[in-house]
Protein backbone atom coordinates (compact mmCIF):
# COMPACT_ATOMS: atom_id res chain seq x y z
CA UNK A 1 0.00 0.00 0.00
CA UNK A 2 1.40 3.39 -0.94
CA UNK A 3 0.41 6.29 1.28
CA UNK A 4 0.18 9.80 -0.10
CA UNK A 5 -0.22 12.94 1.96
CA UNK A 6 -1.64 16.23 0.77
CA UNK A 7 -1.76 19.47 2.75
CA UNK A 8 -4.56 21.98 2.23
CA UNK A 9 -4.07 25.59 3.26
CA UNK A 10 -5.67 28.97 2.59
CA UNK A 11 -7.48 31.81 4.30
CA UNK A 12 -10.47 31.46 6.62
CA UNK A 13 -13.50 30.22 4.67
CA UNK A 14 -11.52 29.30 1.58
CA UNK A 15 -12.94 25.77 1.82
CA UNK A 16 -10.20 23.65 3.43
CA UNK A 17 -12.42 21.78 5.88
CA UNK A 18 -15.15 21.38 3.26
CA UNK A 19 -12.73 20.03 0.64
CA UNK A 20 -11.36 17.47 3.09
CA UNK A 21 -14.87 16.43 4.14
CA UNK A 22 -15.80 16.03 0.48
CA UNK A 23 -12.97 13.59 -0.11
CA UNK A 24 -12.73 11.64 3.11
CA UNK A 25 -14.26 8.19 3.38
CA UNK A 26 -13.86 8.29 7.15
CA UNK A 27 -15.46 10.73 9.58
CA UNK A 28 -13.08 13.67 9.38
CA UNK A 29 -11.22 14.85 12.45
CA UNK A 30 -11.65 18.55 12.87
CA UNK A 31 -10.96 20.98 15.67
CA UNK A 32 -13.48 23.73 15.17
CA UNK A 33 -14.05 26.42 17.77
CA UNK A 34 -16.02 29.65 17.85
CA UNK A 35 -14.44 32.40 15.85
CA UNK A 36 -12.98 35.11 18.06
CA UNK A 37 -11.70 37.69 15.63
CA UNK A 38 -12.42 39.43 12.35
CA UNK A 39 -13.07 36.04 10.69
CA UNK A 40 -16.55 36.13 12.25
CA UNK A 41 -17.66 37.98 9.12
CA UNK A 42 -17.20 34.76 7.22
CA UNK A 43 -18.14 31.98 9.58
CA UNK A 44 -19.05 31.26 13.17
CA UNK A 45 -16.62 28.40 13.77
CA UNK A 46 -13.11 27.88 12.45
CA UNK A 47 -10.38 25.24 12.55
CA UNK A 48 -7.94 25.89 15.37
CA UNK A 49 -5.54 22.94 15.11
CA UNK A 50 -5.98 20.93 11.92
CA UNK A 51 -8.33 18.86 9.79
CA UNK A 52 -7.67 15.27 8.88
CA UNK A 53 -9.37 12.90 6.47
CA UNK A 54 -8.48 9.70 4.63
CA UNK A 55 -9.42 8.21 1.27
CA UNK A 56 -8.69 4.76 -0.17
CA UNK A 57 -7.74 5.62 -3.75
CA UNK A 58 -7.37 2.00 -4.85
CA UNK A 59 -6.34 -1.37 -3.43
CA UNK A 60 -2.77 -0.19 -3.44
CA UNK A 61 -2.95 3.55 -2.74
CA UNK A 62 -4.27 5.58 0.15
CA UNK A 63 -4.55 9.34 0.54
CA UNK A 64 -4.16 11.27 3.81
CA UNK A 65 -5.64 14.75 3.78
CA UNK A 66 -4.47 17.44 6.18
CA UNK A 67 -5.82 20.97 6.54
CA UNK A 68 -4.15 23.88 8.32
CA UNK A 69 -6.07 26.33 10.49
CA UNK A 70 -6.94 29.46 8.52
CA UNK A 71 -6.57 32.15 11.14
CA UNK A 72 -3.06 33.55 11.20
CA UNK A 73 -2.92 33.50 14.98
CA UNK A 74 -2.77 29.68 14.77
CA UNK A 75 0.16 29.96 12.39
CA UNK A 76 2.45 28.09 14.76
CA UNK A 77 0.47 24.99 13.73
CA UNK A 78 1.53 25.52 10.12
CA UNK A 79 5.20 25.19 11.10
CA UNK A 80 4.47 22.18 13.31
CA UNK A 81 2.63 20.44 10.50
CA UNK A 82 5.25 21.22 7.85
CA UNK A 83 8.16 20.04 9.98
CA UNK A 84 6.51 16.90 11.30
CA UNK A 85 3.13 15.53 10.21
CA UNK A 86 3.27 16.42 6.54
CA UNK A 87 7.00 16.80 5.88
CA UNK A 88 6.63 13.88 3.44
CA UNK A 89 3.54 15.26 1.67
CA UNK A 90 3.53 15.16 -2.11
CA UNK A 91 1.88 18.50 -2.55
CA UNK A 92 0.35 21.64 -1.14
CA UNK A 93 -3.11 22.74 -2.22
CA UNK A 94 -3.57 26.47 -1.72
CA UNK A 95 -7.28 27.24 -1.66
CA UNK A 96 -8.00 30.81 -2.71
CA UNK A 97 -11.40 32.38 -2.02
CA UNK A 98 -12.36 34.36 -5.11
CA UNK A 99 -14.66 36.63 -3.08
CA UNK A 100 -11.73 38.17 -1.19
CA UNK A 101 -11.11 41.82 -2.00
CA UNK A 102 -7.65 40.93 -3.30
CA UNK A 103 -7.21 37.16 -3.72
CA UNK A 104 -3.75 37.66 -5.23
CA UNK A 105 -2.62 39.16 -1.94
CA UNK A 106 -3.53 35.82 -0.33
CA UNK A 107 -1.48 33.91 -2.88
CA UNK A 108 1.56 36.09 -2.23
CA UNK A 109 1.09 35.71 1.52
CA UNK A 110 0.74 31.91 1.55
CA UNK A 111 3.49 31.33 -1.02
CA UNK A 112 5.78 33.38 1.24
CA UNK A 113 4.75 31.45 4.33
CA UNK A 114 5.12 28.03 2.66
CA UNK A 115 8.07 28.90 0.39
CA UNK A 116 10.46 26.32 1.85
CA UNK A 117 7.76 23.66 1.85
CA UNK A 118 6.84 24.04 -1.82
CA UNK A 119 10.42 24.05 -3.10
CA UNK A 120 10.38 20.26 -3.43
CA UNK A 121 6.64 19.65 -3.68
CA UNK A 122 3.85 20.31 -6.13
CA UNK A 123 1.77 23.40 -5.52
CA UNK A 124 -1.80 23.56 -6.78
CA UNK A 125 -3.78 26.77 -6.58
CA UNK A 126 -7.43 25.85 -6.22
CA UNK A 127 -9.83 28.78 -6.56
CA UNK A 128 -13.14 28.50 -4.68
CA UNK A 129 -16.39 30.52 -4.51
CA UNK A 130 -16.12 31.45 -8.20
CA UNK A 131 -19.86 30.71 -8.42
CA UNK A 132 -20.38 33.76 -6.16
CA UNK A 133 -17.61 35.91 -7.67
CA UNK A 134 -16.42 34.80 -11.13
CA UNK A 135 -13.69 37.44 -11.43
CA UNK A 136 -10.72 37.29 -11.38
CA UNK A 137 -10.81 34.48 -13.94
CA UNK A 138 -8.37 31.68 -14.69
CA UNK A 139 -6.44 33.80 -17.16
CA UNK A 140 -5.97 36.55 -14.53
CA UNK A 141 -4.62 34.01 -12.05
CA UNK A 142 -2.25 32.46 -14.57
CA UNK A 143 -0.91 35.85 -15.50
CA UNK A 144 -0.24 36.82 -11.86
CA UNK A 145 1.32 33.45 -11.11
CA UNK A 146 3.59 33.76 -14.13
CA UNK A 147 4.69 37.19 -12.91
CA UNK A 148 5.48 35.65 -9.53
CA UNK A 149 7.68 33.06 -11.23
CA UNK A 150 5.66 30.13 -9.88
CA UNK A 151 5.34 26.80 -11.65
CA UNK A 152 1.91 25.63 -10.63
CA UNK A 153 -1.52 24.64 -11.89
CA UNK A 154 -4.57 26.81 -11.31
CA UNK A 155 -7.88 24.97 -10.93
CA UNK A 156 -11.33 26.40 -10.29
CA UNK A 157 -13.16 24.01 -7.97
CA UNK A 158 -16.23 23.69 -5.78
CA UNK A 159 -14.99 22.43 -2.39
CA UNK A 160 -18.47 21.04 -1.63
CA UNK A 161 -18.44 18.74 -4.64
CA UNK A 162 -16.28 15.59 -4.23
CA UNK A 163 -15.96 15.13 -8.00
CA UNK A 164 -14.59 18.66 -8.34
CA UNK A 165 -12.07 18.25 -5.50
CA UNK A 166 -10.96 14.89 -6.90
CA UNK A 167 -9.59 16.67 -9.97
CA UNK A 168 -6.90 18.16 -7.70
CA UNK A 169 -5.94 14.73 -6.42
CA UNK A 170 -5.86 13.38 -9.96
CA UNK A 171 -3.46 16.20 -10.84
CA UNK A 172 -1.23 15.31 -7.88
CA UNK A 173 -1.16 11.50 -7.92
CA UNK A 174 -2.70 10.56 -11.28
CA UNK A 175 0.62 10.15 -13.03
CA UNK A 176 2.07 8.01 -10.24
CA UNK A 177 -0.98 5.82 -9.69
CA UNK A 178 -2.35 4.68 -13.01
CA UNK A 179 -4.75 2.13 -11.54
CA UNK A 180 -7.18 4.56 -9.93
CA UNK A 181 -10.72 4.56 -11.26
CA UNK A 182 -11.65 8.21 -10.75
CA UNK A 183 -15.30 7.79 -11.81
CA UNK A 184 -15.76 4.99 -9.31
CA UNK A 185 -14.19 7.13 -6.59
CA UNK A 186 -16.51 10.02 -7.40
CA UNK A 187 -19.48 7.67 -7.18
CA UNK A 188 -18.27 6.32 -3.81
CA UNK A 189 -17.99 9.87 -2.45
CA UNK A 190 -21.27 11.25 -3.78
CA UNK A 191 -22.87 11.18 -0.30
CA UNK A 192 -20.24 13.69 0.81
CA UNK A 193 -21.59 16.22 -1.66
CA UNK A 194 -22.86 19.27 0.25
CA UNK A 195 -23.45 21.57 -2.71
CA UNK A 196 -27.08 22.05 -1.74
CA UNK A 197 -26.91 21.86 2.03
CA UNK A 198 -23.66 23.41 3.22
CA UNK A 199 -23.88 26.56 5.29
CA UNK A 200 -22.62 29.30 3.08
CA UNK A 201 -19.94 31.63 4.29
CA UNK A 202 -21.71 34.38 2.43
CA UNK A 203 -24.91 33.76 4.34
CA UNK A 204 -23.02 34.36 7.56
CA UNK A 205 -21.28 37.36 6.07
CA UNK A 206 -24.56 39.04 5.30
CA UNK A 207 -25.50 38.87 8.97
CA UNK A 208 -22.26 40.39 10.24
CA UNK A 209 -21.24 43.90 9.23
CA UNK A 210 -17.67 45.13 9.09
CA UNK A 211 -18.24 47.10 12.29
CA UNK A 212 -19.62 44.02 14.08
CA UNK A 213 -16.63 42.03 12.90
CA UNK A 214 -14.28 44.74 14.12
CA UNK A 215 -15.99 44.77 17.51
CA UNK A 216 -15.54 41.01 17.73
CA UNK A 217 -11.84 41.42 17.19
CA UNK A 218 -9.62 41.17 20.24
CA UNK A 219 -8.51 44.58 21.49
CA UNK A 220 -10.57 46.68 19.08
CA UNK A 221 -12.99 49.09 20.75
CA UNK A 222 -14.46 50.96 17.81
CA UNK A 223 -14.39 51.21 14.03
CA UNK A 224 -15.09 53.65 11.23
CA UNK A 225 -15.53 52.41 7.65
CA UNK A 226 -14.56 54.89 4.93
CA UNK A 227 -15.25 54.87 1.23
CA UNK A 228 -13.19 55.65 -1.85
CA UNK A 229 -13.39 59.40 -1.29
CA UNK A 230 -12.66 58.83 2.40
CA UNK A 231 -16.24 59.63 3.32
CA UNK A 232 -17.60 57.89 6.43
CA UNK A 233 -19.81 54.95 5.45
CA UNK A 234 -20.45 53.78 8.98
CA UNK A 235 -18.98 54.28 12.41
CA UNK A 236 -19.46 53.13 15.98
CA UNK A 237 -16.70 55.20 17.58
CA UNK A 238 -18.36 56.51 20.74
CA UNK A 239 -15.81 58.87 22.25
CA UNK A 240 -16.11 62.36 20.79
CA UNK A 241 -12.38 62.91 21.24
CA UNK A 242 -11.53 59.75 19.32
CA UNK A 243 -14.05 60.67 16.63
CA UNK A 244 -12.43 64.08 16.15
CA UNK A 245 -8.91 62.68 16.10
CA UNK A 246 -9.81 59.93 13.65
CA UNK A 247 -11.47 62.48 11.37
CA UNK A 248 -8.34 64.62 11.45
CA UNK A 249 -6.20 61.54 10.68
CA UNK A 250 -8.45 60.67 7.74
CA UNK A 251 -8.18 64.26 6.45
CA UNK A 252 -4.42 64.04 6.70
CA UNK A 253 -4.31 60.72 4.87
CA UNK A 254 -6.52 62.17 2.10
CA UNK A 255 -4.24 65.19 1.74
CA UNK A 256 -1.13 63.02 1.68
CA UNK A 257 -2.66 60.77 -0.94
CA UNK A 258 -2.94 63.83 -3.17
CA UNK A 259 0.26 65.65 -2.28
CA UNK A 260 2.74 62.91 -1.38
CA UNK A 261 1.85 60.17 -3.81
CA UNK A 262 5.37 60.46 -5.29
CA UNK A 263 6.63 58.73 -2.11
CA UNK A 264 4.40 55.71 -2.67
CA UNK A 265 1.15 54.33 -1.34
CA UNK A 266 0.05 55.28 2.17
CA UNK A 267 -0.67 52.10 4.11
CA UNK A 268 -1.56 53.37 7.54
CA UNK A 269 -1.30 56.08 10.14
CA UNK A 270 -1.20 55.05 13.80
CA UNK A 271 -1.38 57.26 16.88
CA UNK A 272 -0.36 55.89 20.30
CA UNK A 273 -0.13 57.16 23.84
CA UNK A 274 0.95 55.78 27.21
CA UNK A 275 -2.55 55.91 28.64
CA UNK A 276 -4.66 56.51 25.54
CA UNK A 277 -6.44 54.19 23.20
CA UNK A 278 -4.51 53.63 19.99
CA UNK A 279 -6.10 55.27 16.95
CA UNK A 280 -5.31 54.09 13.47
CA UNK A 281 -6.32 54.50 9.84
CA UNK A 282 -5.64 51.73 7.31
CA UNK A 283 -5.86 52.74 3.70
CA UNK A 284 -6.71 50.89 0.51
CA UNK A 285 -7.51 52.42 -2.84
CA UNK A 286 -11.27 51.91 -2.66
CA UNK A 287 -11.82 52.02 1.09
CA UNK A 288 -10.23 52.76 4.44
CA UNK A 289 -10.75 51.67 8.01
CA UNK A 290 -10.38 53.76 11.15
CA UNK A 291 -9.98 51.89 14.41
CA UNK A 292 -9.73 52.63 18.09
CA UNK A 293 -8.04 49.88 20.06
CA UNK A 294 -6.64 49.06 23.48
CA UNK A 295 -3.12 50.41 23.85
CA UNK A 296 -1.86 46.91 24.83
CA UNK A 297 -2.61 45.59 21.35
CA UNK A 298 0.64 45.56 19.39
CA UNK A 299 0.76 47.51 16.13
CA UNK A 300 1.69 44.38 14.16
CA UNK A 301 -1.36 42.47 15.43
CA UNK A 302 -3.54 45.52 14.82
CA UNK A 303 -2.27 45.74 11.23
CA UNK A 304 -2.94 42.07 10.61
CA UNK A 305 -6.50 42.33 11.95
CA UNK A 306 -7.23 45.50 9.98
CA UNK A 307 -5.99 44.00 6.73
CA UNK A 308 -8.12 40.93 7.27
CA UNK A 309 -11.20 43.07 7.95
CA UNK A 310 -10.55 45.04 4.76
CA UNK A 311 -10.05 41.84 2.73
CA UNK A 312 -13.66 40.86 3.39
CA UNK A 313 -15.30 44.21 3.07
CA UNK A 314 -15.10 44.96 -0.65
CA UNK A 315 -18.56 43.88 -1.66
CA UNK A 316 -20.21 44.93 1.60
CA UNK A 317 -19.62 48.66 1.31
CA UNK A 318 -22.97 49.54 -0.15
CA UNK A 319 -24.73 47.61 2.62
CA UNK A 320 -22.98 49.34 5.51
CA UNK B 1 21.27 66.88 18.96
CA UNK B 2 22.98 65.83 15.77
CA UNK B 3 25.15 63.42 17.83
CA UNK B 4 22.02 61.78 19.20
CA UNK B 5 20.64 61.33 15.69
CA UNK B 6 23.95 60.00 14.40
CA UNK B 7 24.10 57.61 17.34
CA UNK B 8 20.63 56.14 16.78
CA UNK B 9 21.39 56.00 13.05
CA UNK B 10 24.25 53.60 13.82
CA UNK B 11 21.76 51.05 15.13
CA UNK B 12 20.84 50.14 11.57
CA UNK B 13 17.18 50.41 12.63
CA UNK B 14 16.61 54.13 12.24
CA UNK B 15 17.92 55.20 8.83
CA UNK B 16 17.48 58.96 9.18
CA UNK B 17 16.15 61.27 11.86
CA UNK B 18 15.49 64.85 12.83
CA UNK B 19 14.41 67.02 15.77
CA UNK B 20 11.75 69.62 15.06
CA UNK B 21 10.17 72.26 17.25
CA UNK B 22 7.02 73.59 15.67
CA UNK B 23 8.08 74.58 12.18
CA UNK B 24 11.74 74.88 13.09
CA UNK B 25 14.19 72.14 12.13
CA UNK B 26 16.73 71.83 14.97
CA UNK B 27 18.91 68.99 13.66
CA UNK B 28 18.68 66.42 10.91
CA UNK B 29 20.50 63.47 9.37
CA UNK B 30 18.16 63.33 6.36
CA UNK B 31 20.20 63.48 3.16
CA UNK B 32 19.15 65.38 0.03
CA UNK B 33 17.85 62.13 -1.38
CA UNK B 34 15.47 61.69 1.56
CA UNK B 35 14.56 65.35 2.12
CA UNK B 36 11.09 64.72 0.67
CA UNK B 37 10.36 62.24 3.45
CA UNK B 38 11.55 64.75 6.03
CA UNK B 39 9.34 67.53 4.65
CA UNK B 40 6.25 65.32 4.51
CA UNK B 41 6.93 63.95 8.00
CA UNK B 42 7.34 67.40 9.52
CA UNK B 43 4.10 68.70 8.03
CA UNK B 44 2.12 65.56 8.76
CA UNK B 45 3.23 65.10 12.36
CA UNK B 46 2.89 68.79 13.21
CA UNK B 47 -0.70 68.52 12.01
CA UNK B 48 -1.29 65.28 13.96
CA UNK B 49 0.03 66.59 17.28
CA UNK B 50 -1.65 69.95 16.83
CA UNK B 51 -4.94 68.07 16.66
CA UNK B 52 -3.97 65.88 19.61
CA UNK B 53 -3.34 69.01 21.69
CA UNK B 54 -6.53 70.65 20.45
CA UNK B 55 -8.62 67.67 21.48
CA UNK B 56 -6.99 67.45 24.90
CA UNK B 57 -5.65 63.94 24.25
CA UNK B 58 -2.21 62.77 25.39
CA UNK B 59 -0.93 60.70 22.48
CA UNK B 60 2.87 60.86 22.28
CA UNK B 61 3.74 58.76 19.27
CA UNK B 62 2.65 58.44 15.64
CA UNK B 63 3.66 56.18 12.75
CA UNK B 64 2.99 56.72 9.07
CA UNK B 65 3.75 53.94 6.60
CA UNK B 66 4.28 55.37 3.16
CA UNK B 67 5.89 53.63 0.19
CA UNK B 68 8.70 51.43 1.48
CA UNK B 69 9.29 53.55 4.58
CA UNK B 70 7.85 54.10 8.01
CA UNK B 71 8.01 57.61 9.43
CA UNK B 72 7.68 57.70 13.22
CA UNK B 73 7.31 60.72 15.46
CA UNK B 74 7.84 60.84 19.22
CA UNK B 75 6.99 63.76 21.48
CA UNK B 76 10.22 64.26 23.42
CA UNK B 77 9.60 67.66 24.97
CA UNK B 78 7.30 70.64 24.92
CA UNK B 79 6.43 71.06 21.26
CA UNK B 80 9.56 69.03 20.46
CA UNK B 81 9.37 66.05 18.11
CA UNK B 82 11.88 63.37 17.22
CA UNK B 83 11.15 62.05 13.74
CA UNK B 84 12.66 58.74 12.63
CA UNK B 85 12.62 57.10 9.22
CA UNK B 86 12.97 53.33 9.09
CA UNK B 87 12.19 50.55 6.67
CA UNK B 88 8.52 49.51 6.72
CA UNK B 89 9.58 45.97 7.60
CA UNK B 90 11.45 47.10 10.71
CA UNK B 91 9.94 46.32 14.11
CA UNK B 92 8.10 49.26 15.69
CA UNK B 93 9.34 48.07 19.08
CA UNK B 94 12.96 48.47 17.97
CA UNK B 95 12.30 51.94 16.57
CA UNK B 96 10.60 52.83 19.85
CA UNK B 97 13.62 51.58 21.77
CA UNK B 98 15.90 53.82 19.71
CA UNK B 99 13.60 56.79 20.41
CA UNK B 100 13.76 55.98 24.12
CA UNK B 101 17.58 55.94 23.97
CA UNK B 102 17.50 59.29 22.19
CA UNK B 103 15.22 60.76 24.85
CA UNK B 104 17.49 59.58 27.68
CA UNK B 105 20.48 61.14 25.93
CA UNK B 106 18.56 64.35 25.23
CA UNK B 107 17.58 64.69 28.90
CA UNK B 108 21.16 64.05 29.94
CA UNK B 109 22.40 66.83 27.65
CA UNK B 110 19.64 69.18 28.78
CA UNK B 111 20.43 68.48 32.45
CA UNK B 112 24.10 69.17 31.80
CA UNK B 113 23.44 72.44 30.07
CA UNK B 114 20.84 73.39 32.68
CA UNK B 115 18.12 73.97 30.10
Amino acid sequence: MTDYKVLFTGSVCSGKTTAIRSLSDIETVDTDASVSDSAIRRKQTTTIAMDYGKLELSDSARLHLYGTPGQERFKFMWQLMMSDLVYDAIGLVLLVDNTRTDPFKDIRFYVDEFRDFIVRRRLIIAVTHSDVQPEPNKHDYESVIKDMGLFTSVMFIDARDPKSVLTIIDELVGLKEKGINWDELAEKLKDNDTTESAESCDAVKEQVSLLDAAMNTRGITGAMHLGEKREVLSSNIESKQNQELLHSMVSLVSALEKKASFLGHIDNLVLCGPKEETLSVFVEEEQALGLSSQRELSISVLKQQALDLLQWSGEQRSND
Amino acid sequence: MIEILTHIGRSGIVERGCFVQGKELLASTFTEEHKKYENIARQAFNYVFLNVAKSGAKHKEAHLEIGEKRLSAFVVGKNLLLICMSSKGESVLKVREQARNALIELRRIQAKSGS
